[in-house]
């Protein structure tokens, strides 16, 4: 594959734009400049543990003795919790100081932007590619969209209003709901194949 | 498994760089030589726990007459559990609800190091390896790098800064689900070759 598709194939998995919604409905509580810092750094994260995963991926993963399937399972468990927080969210809930944590790390750079499709995508092509270069630069062509895209979303909600971020929270927690079932649907697939 | 193999794991479970802020809050407003003496004492009660977890896994496992498919299951199970209220913190966590004072055996030999998930994990290796050695070794060198961490708690701290602590804390998180669903599944996948048998 030409390095242009490659970054094309990994703007598409990391999918910048139908998750931003998702993103957004999560960070709604903050103000408007905190927001768009939020989603720049965690755009900037997952950039790092994309290229993490370019260089030690394999490594990492052997070293620990997970296989796939796990990858696959530990992106889609995350997220479904994730997904029902959204859907059961209570806004009259006053707990401790602990609580309203901003969203970092997890979920968004990890395993919303960098999910595991991504992480074993990354390590499967930089396999067969063996080329480190080609695949960096695909890498960084595809987080310049991905940033793009993530510099522009929270201007997305002057469109929406707040009204309509509160309902979108429900609506993403369900779509959120289909990404992560469908992580662990794949992770499914990999792991009766082991059973075989 | 390797030795390193099995040493990084434990160390990872062990999870000592995610346990750095709630250990300083544990011990805030106790003089530093006083804390040294603190996490030298509870570090070595949480590696009695683990020694005496090693040598008596095997016992346990027969007096409960329990397989080692159950013990994939319920590690994996419980380092999930633990694993989630680390990336999804609320007030009744494990962190979140410690006693204040000076810990002693509790909360930090038991259970923020020597947890129920490592223990478990210690009585799988001391149960797949050919020797219980070679999981000792393993433990001593986790802890070793364990009680390192916690030594220099203070100036980890200093340097990471809170949000790095914290970025710190969740890649832990993560990789402990991770460990957690290999563990779960490929109890899973003993289960289902037993069933066919």
């Amino acid at each position: 594959m030409s390095t242009l598709a490659l970054a094309l194939t990994f703007f598409l998995v990391a999918n910048p734009v139908g998750m931003s919604p998702a993103i957004l409905s999560m960070v709604k509580d903050y103000p408007f400049d905190r927001q768009k810092k939020i989603m720049l750094r965690e755009g900037f994260i997952a950039f790092i543990i994309a290229l993490f995963f370019q260089f030690c991926g394999e490594l990492f993963l052997g070293m620990l003795k997970i296989s796939d399937f796990a990858l696959a399972y530990t992106g889609g468990s995350v997220l479904f919790l994730t997904a029902l927080q959204m859907i059961f969210h209570k806004p009259e809930e006053t707990h401790g100081p602990v609580l309203k944590q901003e969203p970092f790390i997890v979920p968004i750079a990890t395993p919303l932007i960098s999910g595991p499709g991504l992480m074993t995508m990354i390590m499967v092509t930089s396999r067969a590619e063996g080329n480190d270069f080609k695949i960096t630069t695909a890498i960084v062509l595809a987080w310049i969209g991905v940033m793009t895209v993530f510099a522009t979303a929270p201007y997305l909600q002057k469109l929406i209003g707040k009204r309509g971020l509160a309902a979108m929270e429900q609506v993403m927690g369900m779509i959120l709901g289909l990404i992560s079932v469908q992580m662990l649907v794949n992770g499914t697939k990999l792991f009766v194949k082991t059973l075989a | 498994m390797e030795l390193i193999n099995l040493s990084i794991i434990l160390f990872l479970i062990m999870d000592p760089i995610g346990n750095i802020s709630s250990f300083l809050n544990m011990v805030q407003g106790i003089p530093a030589e006083r804390r040294r003496v603190i996490i030298i004492r509870e570090m070595f009660i949480a590696l009695i726990a683990m020694v005496v977890f090693n040598y008596l896994g095997e016992f346990i496992f027969n007096i409960l007459s329990v397989s080692e498919t159950t013990l994939r299951l319920t590690s994996g199970a419980i380092l999930f559990l633990v694993a989630i209220k680390i990336l999804f913190p609320s007030t009744d966590s494990l962190r979140a609800n410690l006693p204040s004072g000076e810990p002693f055996v509790t909360p930090l030999a038991i259970p923020l190091i020597a947890g129920p998930a490592l223990l478990a994990t210690i009585m799988l290796f001391a149960h797949l390896e050919t020797s219980q050695e070679a999981v000792l070794g393993a433990i001593f060198v986790a802890w070793i790098a364990a009680a390192a961490i916690l030594f220099f708690a203070a100036p980890i701290q200093r340097t990471l800064g809170n949000n790095g602590l914290m970025a710190c804390e969740r890649l832990m998180g993560l990789i402990l689900v991770m460990l957690a669903i290999q563990r779960f599944l490929e109890g899973i996948q003993q289960l289902v070759k037993s069933c066919q048998l």
